[in-house]
Order: structure tokens, then C-alpha cells, then sequence
């Protein structure tokens, strides 16, 4: 199937490369490469879509001439990324609706985006970072893809999820997997939940609980100035993130004259996120900064632009924070306030 | 949340010519400007207080609120050099180009201000926002009870727009009120910080709707004599600024509380703004 998807795109999936190293979402020259059975990659499959670093315009002003000319980059070749688990589907999901959904689409998101061919997996065992039956996006796959693969035994179950995944099922002469398959794989799914509780161990999120205080403004500072004192400010929990999707925008000189003008990822924990020309800024101490990326993760007010909660629960910010600070941590820390106050 | 309007320069910035550059005060100019393509320039429509993104070729872009009234005006933007691409801004002479993006955000309210008396608060640059609607209101005058407005800044000096305001003053039933924080030789008007003309210019509390901008210390001290005269929360209205990268609700860098200034705002009632949970 990567074959057949990599002749018309270029294909993006989890490899293991060198062997033994972690497995990471990258661009796939060989398609035998792609590493299904991979553990959930330590990068989100976002900057595929969204790169880390991307050139959206330049221009050229010739001051003596007083001519401008400004050049859309809008050139963006078919992508296919294969392998993406549950809760980067859903990430992808989320950053769909936030980008193409609301008052403006993004122009630049959506070029990427409906150039884009999905393969999901779904999970049939969780990995100990997992919590996605906490945030409501897996372990399997539901919407959102052209094609969805399960892991029955030795074989895939293969469901097409639009038209162009039922273009590839026919491209690739599958056979009909027949009436029982449906049942199958909703017995897949219900195994792969019940393995929870014994392998899913380093995280759990109660994530519902702790949504409506955060929505309500019922965390007390204490918490916040502990998550604020535990925050190194490096902007790693952003870069993983499946849905976290802040960017800044410069124009950078580039050859004779010419400027392009460059988005890439920015993360709100930095300072310099909301300082003002002039060096006013709103937002200084850096418990503001991370009550921002909670808020936008557990608030309903972000959930209405996401249709659902801002975290996926994927782990990587937990893995990756060099702090106490992923977020079942935090989540943790107010669940275990409010359980408290149960007490009093 | 609606579409936005026909006309909204989105993505790539539309080129405008600055036909011509006026100095107002120390650092700020007044750049007017037309779109090199006229059918752009004929589709581009503003509501007061709206901003647009302006870039300045080589340097960058920026957020900047729109002065000019949607009727019946010249479009310009009137800027401070404060940062690296403002400067930038500054340094360029008529006939250079810029790109523009825009309008973007909510604007001022308007057709709820029937039957209401309007008055202006506004302390030093805070006035440009505020331009827009006091140039569109004097339009509709026969509709609104008393029109006030009340300015202040640091010294004469720092008062924008003198050459409007002289104008303004002969405009009957516009109550124009001008001062400066501190005495100084030959000036003829008001003496005191701007929350100070509040109670000298008599400003009615009834049917009154409030705009106030201004720099924080100055905001905060009119908004509390307002309120100390019984206006209500949602009568005062004031436009916020933030860092902006994207001007459509992308980027986040502008979000404040559960809103984002670039489309949530960038006009806000004070009873919005005490719930932002954030600093002005």
C-alpha cells in the first residue's frame, strides 16, 4: 500500500532509523520503511501539514523603481502520511477545525492539507505514555481518514474512510473482507481498552473533571505558580504537541533583494510570545504563560474551535518536559485539589 | 462566527502607494495611501475600528488600528516609531509602497449608539483608534445626543491631530475638551490629567456611551471616574492592542483570556475586559 500511495506522493510515516533508535514521523524515500508496528513516534506527524519552518510568500520592493511584487508560495506537492495512530489523527482533527474552520480558513494550512492522504492505524495495545480513552481520541481510529488500518493477527483489516481510499482498495485489488469485519474490529478496540489499566501505566488524566475548573476559572494560583516554578520555558511541550499549532511570522532578507516571509512553530511559554514593539508586555510571569497552554488545552471556550478537548493524549509532553508539567501531571495536580476540597 | 466580509485582504498584502506624509508629533506620522490596483482599493471597506496588517517591505509587518472614518475620508494610518519595522515605516518618503492586509477585527459599535450621548475619552497617541468613530459619529450627529470629547497629553506638544481638533471645535454641538498634564506658558485650554475633565465637562450618565484609550495609568483613572459617576460596565468601550503575527485568529499570539484580539476585538466593553483575567 506505501508503494502504491508513494508513486503519486511523497510519503511521510514512523521509521525506526538507525536501528533501535526511537521512532520518529519523517519523510520515507523506501516504503518498506514505514514502520507500522512502531511505537508511537516521539514527534507529532503535524509538521507535515504544518511545517516547523516554512517559506509563505516573498517579495521583492525595488525602491528606485518603486515597483513591488509579491509571489504566494502556494506550490505544495501531494503528501501521503501513513501510520498515524488514534490520537495524531485526532491532533490532526483538531487542527483542521482550528485552522480551516472559524471566521478566516487558513490559506496556507489548507493547501497542505487537501493535498493530504491519511492512513490511520489503529492501536490494538496502548503504549505505557498512553491516555487517549482519558481525552476521548482512541485507541481506535473513528473519522477523519482516507484509509484506516487494524491489526487482526497476521492481516490488516483495510477500511476505506472517502473516496480516495476506496480508489486505493480497488487500486490494490483488496478483497472484501466480508460481513464480520465490522464486529472484528469493534472486538479489536474493546481489547485494546481493557489492556489499559495494566500497560497504559504511567498516565492517567481525568481530563473531564478538570476541564470544567479550568473553564470556570476554579484553580487556585498555588497550582498555577507550582506549574509556573516547574516550567524551564524551553517550548518542548509545544513542539510535540499534535495540536498545538502557534506560529510567528518573519520577513527574512534572502538573495538580491528579494525577502521571503517565514512561518514557523512558536510556543507561548516563551517570553517573548506577547512582548510589544516598545517592550510593553501583557503577559509577564510565567505562570501566565502556562496557565495560556492549559487553558487552551482544557478550557471549553478553545474546545468549541477543537469540537472537543485540546489534548489527545499522546504523552509525548510528559516524556518531554524536563519539569513535572506534562499534562496528566497537571491535570493530576488539579484533580487531586478538588479532591481535597471533597475532603474538607 | 461569520464569514468574512467580500473584499478582506487575507493571505497575500494588497500594495498601497503613500501618496503623501504628514509629521503630527514627535514620532508620529500620517502616511495616506491608495491601493495600486483601484478595484482593491474600491472593495476594501472598514468599519471604525478595524486594524490592518502593514507591511513594510524588507522589514516586516505589523497591527495598526485605522483611523480614517468609513465614510467619507481619506484612508491613511497614523503610526509611532517604536520598533524595528515602525522605524522602518518612518524612513520611507510618498511615493514608496507598503502591503496592506485587512480590515481585520470587530470595530466599534454603531447603529446601537441611536438616541445616546458619545463621549470620547482619550489620552495622548490613544486618540488614533479612536479617530475613526468620532469622524464617522459627527456624521450622524441629528441621531445622538451630546458628542463630547475629552484629550489629553503630557504637553501640547504630543497632541495629535491638532490642525482636526481646531476643526472640530467650530463644529456645532461637539463639545471639544483639551488639556495637558501640566501648566505650561501660552497654553490657553484645560490643565490636568484626561479622568480630571470627566466632572468638567459634565459628561452625562444616562444613555451615555463611553470610548476611552489611552496608556494604561490613564485608562484605568478614567474608566474608575466613569464608573465612580454610575456609567455601567458595558456602557464603557475601549479597543485593546496586542503583539499580532497573522490578523485572522491563527496564530494566537494576541489571545487575551478566552478571546483573541485580531477577531474577538480588537473593541471590547470594560465588562469584557474585566473578565479577560489579564493586564491592558
Amino acid at each position: 500500500m506505501a508503494a502504491a500511495l508513494a508513486e503519486d506522493h511523497d510519503l511521510y510515516g514512523p521509521v525506526i532509523d538507525p536501528p533501535g533508535a526511537e521512532p520518529r514521523f519523517d519523510r520515507v524515500e523506501d516504503p518498506a520503511a514505514v514502520r507500522l508496528e512502531a511505537a508511537i513516534p516521539y514527534n507529532p506527524p503535524k509538521s507535515v501539514i504544518f511545517p516547523q519552518a516554512e517559506r509563505i510568500m516573498s517579495y521583492t520592493y525595488d525602491r528606485a523603481a518603486r515597483r513591488a511584487e509579491i509571489v504566494r508560495d502556494d506550490h505544495v506537492r501531494p503528501k501521503a502520511l501513513v501510520g498515524l495512530r488514534a490520537c495524531d489523527l485526532t491532533g490532526l482533527l483538531c487542527l483542521d477545525r482550528f485552522f480551516l474552520g472559524q471566521e478566516f480558513v487558513d490559506e496556507v494550512y489548507r493547501d497542505h492539507r487537501k493535498k493530504l492522504f491519511v492512513v490511520a492505524n489503529s492501536c490494538v495495545r496502548p503504549f505505557p505514555q498512553c491516555f487517549c480513552v482519558c481525552t476521548d481520541s482512541g485507541p481506535a481510529a473513528r473519522e477523519g481518514y482516507d484509509v484506516n488500518l487494524t491489526e487482526a493477527g497476521d492481516d490488516y483489516l483495510f477500511e476505506a474512510g472517502s473516496v480516495k481510499g476506496e480508489v486505493l482498495a480497488r487500486r490494490l485489488g483488496l478483497k472484501d473482507a466480508g460481513p464480520g469485519a465490522a464486529a472484528l474490529k469493534a472486538r479489536i478496540g474493546e481489547a485494546a481498552v481493557a489492556r489499559f489499566d495494566a500497560e497504559a501505566t504511567q498516565n492517567k488524566a481525568w481530563i473531564s473533571r478538570v476541564m470544567n475548573r479550568v473553564t470556570t476559572g476554579f484553580v487556585s494560583n498555588d497550582i498555577w505558580e507550582y506549574i509556573g516554578d516547574q516550567c524551564f520555558e524551553c517550548g518542548a511541550c509545544s513542539f510535540v504537541c499534535p495540536t498545538c499549532s502557534c506560529f510567528n511570522i518573519e520577513d527574512v532578507a534572502a538573495r538580491s533583494g528579494q525577502t521571503d516571509r517565514l512561518r514557523s512553530w512558536d510556543s507561548c511559554s516563551y517570553e517573548g510570545y506577547t512582548r510589544m514593539a516598545g517592550d510593553h508586555n501583557p503577559r509577564q510571569p510565567v505562570e501566565d504563560r502556562r496557565n495560556k497552554r492549559f487553558f487552551c488545552k482544557l478550557s471549553y471556550s478553545q474546545s468549541r474551535k477543537y469540537l472537543r478537548p485540546g489534548c489527545v493524549g499522546c504523552g509525548r509532553c510528559v516524556r518531554v518536559c524536563p519539569g513535572d508539567i506534562g499534562m496528566s501531571n497537571v491535570v493530576t495536580y488539579i484533580r487531586r485539589e478538588i479532591a481535597k476540597e471533597g475532603a474538607e | 462566527m461569520s464569514a468574512p466580509r467580500p473584499g478582506v485582504i487575507v493571505t497575500v498584502p494588497e500594495v498601497a502607494v503613500i501618496d503623501e506624509i504628514k509629521d503630527e508629533i514627535e514620532d508620529v506620522r500620517t502616511f495616506y495611501f491608495s491601493f495600486e490596483n483601484a478595484e482593491v482599493g474600491r472593495r476594501f471597506r472598514i468599519r471604525s475600528g478595524q486594524f490592518v496588517m502593514c507591511t513594510v517591505f524588507g522589514a516586516g509587518e505589523f497591527a495598526v488600528s485605522l483611523p480614517f472614518s468609513p465614510e467619507a475620508d481619506r484612508p491613511h494610518l497614523s503610526v509611532r516609531q517604536v520598533g524595528k519595522v515602525t522605524r522602518a515605516l518612518h524612513e520611507l518618503r510618498a511615493g514608496d509602497k507598503i502591503g496592506l492586509r485587512g480590515p481585520f477585527g470587530n470595530g466599534f459599535p454603531f447603529a446601537e449608539l441611536k438616541g445616546r450621548n458619545i463621549v470620547y475619552a482619550a489620552g495622548g497617541i490613544g486618540i488614533i483608534p479612536l479617530r475613526s468613530s468620532i469622524v464617522h459619529v459627527l456624521q450622524h450627529r441629528e441621531d445622538l445626543g451630546r458628542i463630547i470629547l475629552l484629550y489629553g497629553a503630557r504637553s501640547s506638544k504630543d497632541h495629535m491631530y491638532r490642525y482636526m481638533i481646531d476643526e472640530w471645535r467650530k463644529i456645532p454641538g461637539f463639545e471639544v475638551h483639551v488639556a495637558v498634564d501640566r501648566a505650561e506658558p501660552g497654553w490657553p485650554g484645560e490643565v490636568g490629567f484626561v479622568h480630571t475633565l470627566i466632572a468638567k465637562a459634565a459628561v452625562p450618565v444616562k444613555d451615555t456611551t463611553a470610548f476611552v484609550c489611552g496608556p494604561p495609568v490613564m485608562f484605568n483613572a478614567v474608566i474608575q471616574e466613569l464608573l465612580a459617576n454610575g456609567l455601567k460596565d458595558e456602557a464603557i468601550i475601549s479597543t485593546l492592542e496586542r503583539h499580532m503575527k497573522c490578523g485572522i485568529g491563527k496564530c494566537q499570539h494576541c489571545a487575551i483570556g478566552r478571546t483573541l484580539v485580531c477577531t474577538d476585538g480588537p473593541v471590547y466593553t470594560y465588562k469584557q475586559i474585566k473578565t479577560l483575567g489579564e493586564q491592558i
